[in-house]
């Protein structure tokens, strides 16, 4: 404190010796020299030497610095301009011929006007805002948390024309963790721009004084008075509205609906996230995703996404930017993500950024919370079925978090409690740890470490195991060059792999193993030259690495043959750029291009095939050797993605899109569902990567004071050489899959229409959806011809699609919310023949997908109870009291036909099948 | 103490009960289009007689028996060689006996419809099956597991099916002397007239398929061929199994394959959706027309093993016939009321108590499927009966 109170004494007295000079500049002598790789230190003594003026600087700034100018007769003040143009110094000369360099923001060598016409009542404080507004402190930037308060950015110049620009980080007054996604605006004229994922936001404004207002999910409104100078830094502090904890808020999405130009995009805040009702009473990311316009699953119990008509492999997800293979527990009744570490999920479904590729339909990001940086918390859950505590804090106040989460079942525990013995053999567990520690090196330099890791154990009835685990670990360092450049560097590994284990028999006792293993390194740079242009620009390259399948014998009576798949080994790179170019008001384009490269690499036995017939056995024509790294095969193409908006009014806007993706690596799964036994295969010389371009156009518009949205979305899309499976394909320990395997094209086309009102006591949203995808395998000579070579529908064409998620708040403590949804069943092949065949009948199935199961629907309600909301408590707890399927619809999971005994009988398989209450207990502290 | 954990068993059944899934039988009502295919059954045997069938497939729910084709001509061609006709027998049967085929040369088979259209099959390979080493059994989990274990020597084999027809002996639950012949009511001639002991012969409804090229050697060691339950009658007094053991082609294993996958193996919750079925067999004439089978040119090996219930497990509570208790009649009224061969049936007699006569009062009587083996097996022992 005495610290501070010397410096502020020290400050008054260099300003107050400042005042009273006035006009000097105009007998500032002219200046004559050539300076060529002059450091700057010799150059002002020369200046020194040539002028009466003394210079103030510090030498560490400076001591890189070269001087590169030629003048003729200039004054000192065009000279210094002209020397420090491309630096971030800035200087400042007083009448008593001083001069002071410093960086990033001059010192105001007067005093602003008005400054002695102040409140005397309130000189107390005036030197404090004095300190802050205009004397550069250590960390150059502000912490800006009165709403009243006016924050000078930048030194006061006579040039008040022009723009500047202003950058900072919104964080979270509690937890000083980094909020995602709100939105950053002026309103006169409209400029805004939202928060990335670190929190950062840079605009670039007309100087001159604005309210700046600030919006965001679950976040009490705020704006800040500024009177921009030049360029500066504002970080923002924003309070979490308490009252609004549980009610779903897509807040955020207000203006960017109408205003904003990404398309096809949703981000979900984890409370809107946790108020959906579930099975097991856990917020479950992927199925609240599974609600959204155009997303679809095959059925329950299974995570995969069928996005727009994509199959279930064609979905980026992505955990702190590492992929995760399979983002399930327990074959799909869980999802892989511990809500409580979970910040904010946010999936493109078209439009999608040039900086994401690799998967043809979507990406999905899930971010993590940073921790709280402020002080030790924790929070957790106890459910039915499963449990989970996180842990977060400071490791370095202000500076330095960490956040742990974890999170089990214990349902194996419960399996064995039971009478029957099947279930008392079987067994069945999963956890989840999560780990983030994000750590700020200085004002420019933040560095953010995740690490993931999941696993599964499956045992039915004692002899056959499963077992699947997640690894992932990410790196990323985020430097700020300067206001309008800051990149992001990240490294990321992805592990999956799964085995299972049968020793019924020793004889047959054996593992059979899959893994996959990538490595990635990524820069991305962000470059905001003004107001109108945003640039995106970077590159990566991710190297896979993938053990296809090994059968090993587990006992010494085994005779299974050890049998390995040979590794493959693949390296995909890209390159991209965009541009957001905000042409008007009301005109906004953004552009951008990828090119991607695969190259499969050695060491690698590959087979050749006769051209032109279907690849069987019978065709393979030679075997070529690759050597280790040895580049087999290659393919490459660029990847388009250009997006427009053209507001109609000050609440309406039409926008369209188009992409184009490449995906080189490719899931085999016979099942329609996503199972942790499928495979996946890299492209190579025998498989071709998967290719889609997407043209999307939609209609915006927003009612009542952006309190209510309403968006229609079209669109087209075109899918080439996606994998289908020929009849009875195998895909386990197949060492030639390329001729199991078929490459069909695919259409998709579909129109989404949404409506949803974010604020009240009512809130929620309702979508409908019509869409169909349809395949097509018709060329003779890749494979077998299904359905004559005709169109037909894909497993999860389901055309029409209803659904609503609505939220009443009674009062502070107590919430209900009501979901609906309502599906057209999914295509199945039926039988339609019966024979015998010498002993018992056998059916014959009609075309691929000519059928259809019964419609889907379901009700599920949710009750949130909040215990009270004193800001000193212990612990703050909630109960969630929830019924997934209020009405027991059966809704079929599968069909099926047997022959039992000799009879043809058809089964309707359905699980979840009738009302599950569950409860569970929250707590926070 | 012993209340409270009750309760917890079942708090935990009724969570499992939401894990777990829910099946009911479904029926769609999309399945009349009428439509009969070719469906050819049977193999080509190549040192036996040769037993093809043809058929007719019909919709879903037909119950009608399956449609025999008949007055085709049908005939076993040799690759550039001679061709060899079946005969026709009743029930769409095709039979030619005492072929002895060349195991180096490739047959098809040629069929021609009474209404001219012409099928063949692709021409095939012949694939000579190994001897079955062994059909095995153990109690595991109160049921009979049995196994069968082969091998071929000049590991060549590789793939195989099997089929069975399993056999057994059981009883009535009630042992009866007497029968009813016209108005009288007399003793039964239990040499020739037994309605006791009786033998029931079922043949395998399941695709059985085992193959050994996951494996150093070409070895099928214990397969699991099927298990029966200890409270199965089939295991209550004594059992034989007949195995039949088929060699295949990789192609014809993949047929079955699919054919068990499309039929059998389906209903869990990671399914394999239903693939097309494509035989090796196609119409000549319409190309576009579905024909239903595969066929093979192979041999046939069998082998038979007894199980005993004395062998089974002390500790089994085996099958007992049961049924409702005995039911008397006055003899006035017996001959009204029983039948001679339907309805209720005469078991025993019944004499006054305490006063020993010659002459019975009444007769306990009971359903006919309680005393009379013959409604479910024959009374003929079968001629392996041990």
């Amino acid at each position: 404190m005495a610290q501070v109170y010397k410096i502020l004494i020290l400050l008054v007295l260099l300003l107050a010796s400042t005042v009273a000079a006035s006009n000097a500049q105009d007998r500032a002598p002219l200046i004559t020299g050539t300076y060529s790789n002059v450091p700057f230190q010799d150059f002002v003594k020369d200046l020194e030497a040539k002028t009466k003026y003394s210079f103030y600087f510090d030498a560490a700034a400076v001591d890189s610095l070269v001087v590169n100018i030629t003048v003729q007769e200039k004054p000192l003040q065009v000279v210094l301009q002209q020397a420090l143009q491309s630096t971030d110094l800035k200087f400042a000369i007083s009448s008593e011929k001083q001069v002071f360099i410093t960086k990033e923001r001059a010192i105001l060598t007067a005093l602003p006007q008005g400054f002695f016409n102040g409140d005397d009542s309130s000189a107390g404080s005036e030197p404090a805002v004095l300190a802050e507004t205009f004397v550069p402190q250590d960390t150059k930037k502000k912490n800006a948390v009165s709403e009243i308060k006016l924050y000078e950015i930048g030194a006061k110049t006579g040039n008040t024309s022009g723009n500047a620009n202003l950058a900072g980080h919104l964080r979270d007054a509690k937890t000083g963790e980094a909020i995602i996604g709100a939105y950053v605006y002026i309103e006169s004229p409209t400029i805004g721009t939202a928060s990335d994922q670190y929190g950062y936001y840079s605009l670039t404004l007309p100087k001159g004084r604005h309210e700046l207002k600030v919006r965001g999910m679950g976040l009490k409104n705020t704006r800040r008075q500024i009177m921009l100078n030049a360029d500066g830094k504002l970080d923002i502090e924003i309070e979490e509205d308490v009252r609004a904890l549980k009610e779903v808020l897509v807040e955020a999405e207000k203006d960017r609906n109408v205003s904003g130009l990404q398309m096809g995009m949703e981000r979900l805040d984890i409370r809107a996230i946790k108020q959906v009702p579930t099975a097991f009473g856990e917020a479950d990311i992927m199925r609240v995703v599974l609600t959204l316009p155009g997303v679809k699953s095959v059925g329950e119990g299974s995570t995969g996404l069928n996005v727009r008509g994509g199959s279930t492999d064609q979905n980026l997800i992505l955990f702190n930017d590492a992929t995760i293979y399979n983002p399930s527990h327990l074959f799909g009744f869980f999802s892989a993500f511990n809500p409580d570490i979970i910040k904010s999920v946010e999936l493109y479904k078209s439009a999608v950024p040039a900086k994401y590729g690799g998967r043809l339909s979507s990406v999905l990001e899930v971010t993590s919370r940073e921790g709280n940086k402020k002080k030790f918390s924790g929070s957790g859950g106890i459910g039915l079925l499963t449990s989970r505590l996180t842990l977060e804090g400071p490791i370095i106040k202000g500076k330095t978090s960490f956040l742990i989460g974890g999170r089990t079942t214990y349902s194996d525990w419960l399996l064995k409690k039971l009478p029957n013995d099947s279930f008392n053999s079987s067994t069945a567990s999963f956890y989840d740890v999560n780990a983030h520690v994000s750590h700020e090196v200085d004002s420019k330099n933040s560095l953010y470490l995740t690490g993931y890791l999941s696993k599964d154990r499956f045992k039915l009835s004692a002899d056959t195991l499963f077992r699947f685990k997640n690894e992932n670990a990410s790196l990323k360092w985020k430097h700020i060059f300067h206001n309008k450049l800051y990149s992001v560097l990240t490294t990321t590994h992805s592990h999956y792999s799964y085995d299972i284990s049968n020793d019924e028999n020793a004889v047959n006792a054996s593992t059979l193993a899959f893994g996959i293993n990538q490595t990635s390194l990524q820069a991305d740079f962000n470059y905001f030259p003004n107001s109108k242009n945003t640039v995106d620009f970077g590159a990566s390259s991710i190297l896979y690495n993938v053990a296809p399948g090994s059968l090993t014998p587990n006992s010494p009576e085994s005779l299974i043959a050890p049998d390995k798949l040979q590794n493959e080994k693949g390296l995909e790179s890209a390159i991209y750029i965009s541009d957001r170019f905000d042409i008007s008001q009301r005109l906004s384009i953004s552009v951008g291009l990828r090119y991607s490269v695969f190259n499969a690499m050695g060491p690698r036995q590959a087979f050749t095939y006769a051209p032109n017939v279907p690849k069987t056995e019978g065709t393979i024509q030679d075997t070529v050797s690759y050597g280790s790294g040895e580049t087999f095969a290659t393919y490459h193409g660029p990847e388009y993605r250009l997006s427009a908006r053209y507001g109609l009014t000050d609440n309406s806007s039409v926008k369209v899109s188009f992409n184009k993706l490449r995906q080189y690596i490719h899931m085999l799964s016979n099942t329609a569902t996503m199972s942790p036994t499928d495979i996946w295969k890299l492209s190579d010389s025998n498989i071709k990567p998967q290719v889609g371009d997407q043209l999307a156009l939609g209609y915006y518009r927003n009612f009542r004071a952006n309190t209510i949205e309403f968006s229609v979305e079209g669109y087209y899309k075109w899918m080439h050489d996606f994998l289908d499976y020929r009849g009875g394909a195998t895909l386990i320990m197949n060492h030639h899959i390329e001729t199991d395997v078929a490459n069909a094209e695919g259409v998709a086309y579909g129109v989404e229409a949404m409506l949803r009102k974010s604020t009240g006591k009512l809130n929620g949203w309702v979508s409908y959806t019509y869409s169909r995808t349809l395949v097509r395998l018709n060329d003779p000579r890749v494979s077998e011809i299904i359905n004559r070579g005709e169109y037909y529908p894909s497993n999860f064409d389901k055309p029409h699609d209803f659904t609503m998620i609505s939220n009443y708040r009674f009062s502070q403590r107590f919430s209900t919310s009501l979901n609906f949804t309502y599906s057209t069943g999914r295509p199945i092949t039926l039988p339609l023949a019966k024979y015998y065949d010498g002993s018992t009948e056998r059916i014959l199935y009609s075309d691929r997908n000519q059928y259809r199961v019964p419609d889907y629907y379901r009700l599920d309600f949710a009750m949130n109870i909040e215990g009270n909301h004193k800001i000193r408590k212990l612990a703050h707890s909630s109960w969630t009291l929830a019924v997934y399927n209020l009405t027991g619809r059966k809704n079929p999971y599968s069909i099926y036909f047997k022959s039992e005994e000799g009879k043809i009988k058809g089964y309707k398989m359905s699980i979840f099948g009738q009302p599950i209450p569950t409860i569970t207990y929250n707590f926070k502290f | 103490m012993r209340m409270k954990t009750l309760n917890w068993k079942n708090a935990f059944s009724w969570l499992l009960m939401l894990l777990v899934s829910c099946v009911e039988p479904y029926t769609p009502d999309v399945l009349d289009a009428p439509n009969n295919f070719l469906v050819v059954n049977g193999f080509i045997n190549i040192n036996g007689p040769s037993t093809i069938q043809l058929l007719r497939t019909q919709n879903i729910y037909d119950e009608s028996q399956p449609l025999a084709e008949s007055g085709a001509m049908v005939k076993i061609e040799e690759e550039q060689g001679p061709a060899y006709t079946l005969e026709e027998q009743a029930g769409g049967y095709y039979v030619l006996h005492n072929l002895d085929l060349n195991i180096l040369k490739k047959y098809r088979l040629y069929i021609r419809t009474s209404n001219g259209k012409e099928y063949v099959s692709d021409f095939i390979d012949v694939k000579p099956t190994p001897a079955i080493d062994a059909i095995t059994w153990k109690p595991v989990d109160d049921a009979v597991q049995l196994y069968v274990s082969t091998h071929d020597d000049e590991n060549n084999t590789w793939y195989y099916r099997w089929e069975y027809e399993d056999t057994w002996e059981f009883t009535a639950a009630y042992y009866s002397y007497l029968r009813k012949v016209g108005d009288e009511i007399v003793y039964r001639d239990l040499k020739y007239d037994n309605i006791y002991k009786c033998w029931k012969t079922e043949k395998s409804t399941t695709i059985e398929l085992g193959s050994s090229v996951m494996l150093s050697q070409d070895v099928i060691s214990n397969y699991k061929l099927l298990t029966i339950p200890a409270t199965s009658e089939k295991v209550g007094l004594q059992y034989s199994i007949l195995v039949k053991q088929f060699a295949l082609t990789r192609e014809a294993y993949q047929y079955w394959e699919i054919l068990k996958k499309n039929t059998e193996s389906i209903g869990t919750l990671f399914d394999p959706l239903p693939s097309q079925l494509t035989g090796n067999i196609r119409c000549v004439t319409d190309p576009d027309e579905p024909v239903v089978g595969y066929m093979s040119a192979s041999s046939m090996q069998q082998k038979r093993i007894t199980i005993k219930a004395n062998e089974l497990p002390d500790d089994w509570r085996l099958f007992y016939p049961r049924c409702a208790p005995l039911d008397t009649i006055p003899v006035d009224k017996a001959i009204d009321f029983l039948g001679e061969t339907g309805g209720y049936l005469p078991v025993g007699e019944v004499f006054p108590e305490n006063s020993p006569t010659q002459f019975p009062i009444g007769y306990t009587y009971s359903n006919r499927s309680c005393v009379d083996c013959t409604v479910r097996g024959t009374n003929v022992k079968p001629g392996f009966w041990e």
